[in-house]
């Protein structure tokens, strides 16, 4: 195999990562570009190339569709917002752990050891276990969005409604009197949620999200054998 | 807006451009300070399209491979003129501040 072709194979793999639609429309023509910019002789993909290729990869994959309409594009960047939020809801527990417990402490001096555990496992583990799944799941419902996959619609409905549980829960049980921070920050996670909830159920997105005939969904659900 | 994306629609203000020629001219237009490379121009490229600032002009097939060439659209000449006006007039502000009389203060 010669240098080229060895060469050619190389950047073929590394387009590989990148999303279908946009290696249908794109890759050939990244192809022309790579090898026209390459210098004789050069046999592998370069370090520098292979960063370059995957940062886009990622971009490419992260970003919306171009048919996405305003409003859902609007929504895809809250929800980024809401991964960053979420990041924050975790540093703002971590760092202020310590105080958190002393709040608890001196509200509730005479707490015993296993009324201790309960509140560390009521009121801290989950925030610390969930924060990370909440930017997870923010930055998968972006992409989903972005996509205008049919179901990403109702996962973002069934997670506002499983958020807006949750901070009802914290209010009732004044939370906000040993996390005041960590309570403003799922407020206004939930805000951003209702926000983006408002645009992907807006009238212009609507045609965005149609269903598609041909998932195996609606196949097997739909008429055909 | 950012410094790529200012100088892809600046390469593109004086015609039609194919993907590497794009990268030879913001290399040039920058003076050499800016090298993009194809996974930084691809994703710009299809995000501009998105946004309505470029568009695809023709295709060619060129030695077996798709060159497509890209231009500007009102929208796109609209934009940069926009950005180059308030850069222009951000580094004439800087450039009085530092010497009133019209050399650069030492």
């Amino acid at each position: 195999m010669s240098d080229r072709e060895n060469l050619e194979r190389g950047y073929r793999r590394m387009l590989a990562c990148y999303p279908r639609d946009f290696r249908r429309e794109n890759s050939d023509e990244i192809l022309g570009v790579l090898l026209a910019s390459a210098p004789d002789g050069q046999r592998r993909v370069g370090v520098a190339e292979a960063a370059d290729l995957i940062r886009g990869a990622l971009r490419a994959w992260l970003r919306p569709l171009r048919q996405c309409p305003p409003t859902v594009r609007a929504a895809v960047r809250l929800m980024y917002a809401g991964a960053v939020l979420e990041l924050g809801i975790l540093v703002t527990v971590i760092v202020s752990e310590s105080s958190i417990r002393s709040a608890i402490l001196a509200r509730y001096p005479g707490l015993t050891a296993a009324q201790w555990h309960l509140i560390v496992l009521t009121h801290l583990l989950p925030d610390e276990i969930l924060a990370p799944v909440g930017v997870a799941g923010w930055v998968w419902m972006a992409w989903a969005h972005g996509r205008g996959h049919y179901w990403a619609r109702v996962v973002l409905a069934a997670t506002f409604g499983l958020s807006t549980l949750g901070l009802l829960s914290a209010l009732s049980e004044s939370a906000v009197t040993f996390a005041p921070a960590d309570m403003v920050a799922g407020t206004v996670a939930w805000i951003v949620h209702a926000a983006a909830m408002l645009l992907v159920f807006s009238k212009p997105a609507a045609r965005f999200f149609q269903p598609n005939p041909n998932a195996r969904f609606f196949r097997v659900a739909g008429s055909r054998p | 807006m950012q410094e790529a994306t200012f100088l892809i629609l600046t390469a593109l203000a004086a015609g039609t451009q194919h993907g590497y020629g794009i990268l030879a001219d913001v290399g040039q237009i920058s003076g050499g300070r800016v090298r993009l490379r194809p996974g930084t121009l691809y994703t710009a490229l299809d995000r501009l399209r998105g946004d309505g600032l470029i568009e695809v002009d023709r295709e060619e097939i060129v030695d077996g491979r798709l060159r497509r060439y890209y231009r500007l659209t009102d929208e796109g000449g609209a934009r940069l003129a926009a950005e180059a006006a308030r850069l222009q007039a951000n580094a004439r502000a800087a450039l009085s501040r530092l010497d009133p009389a019209g050399g650069v203060a030492t």
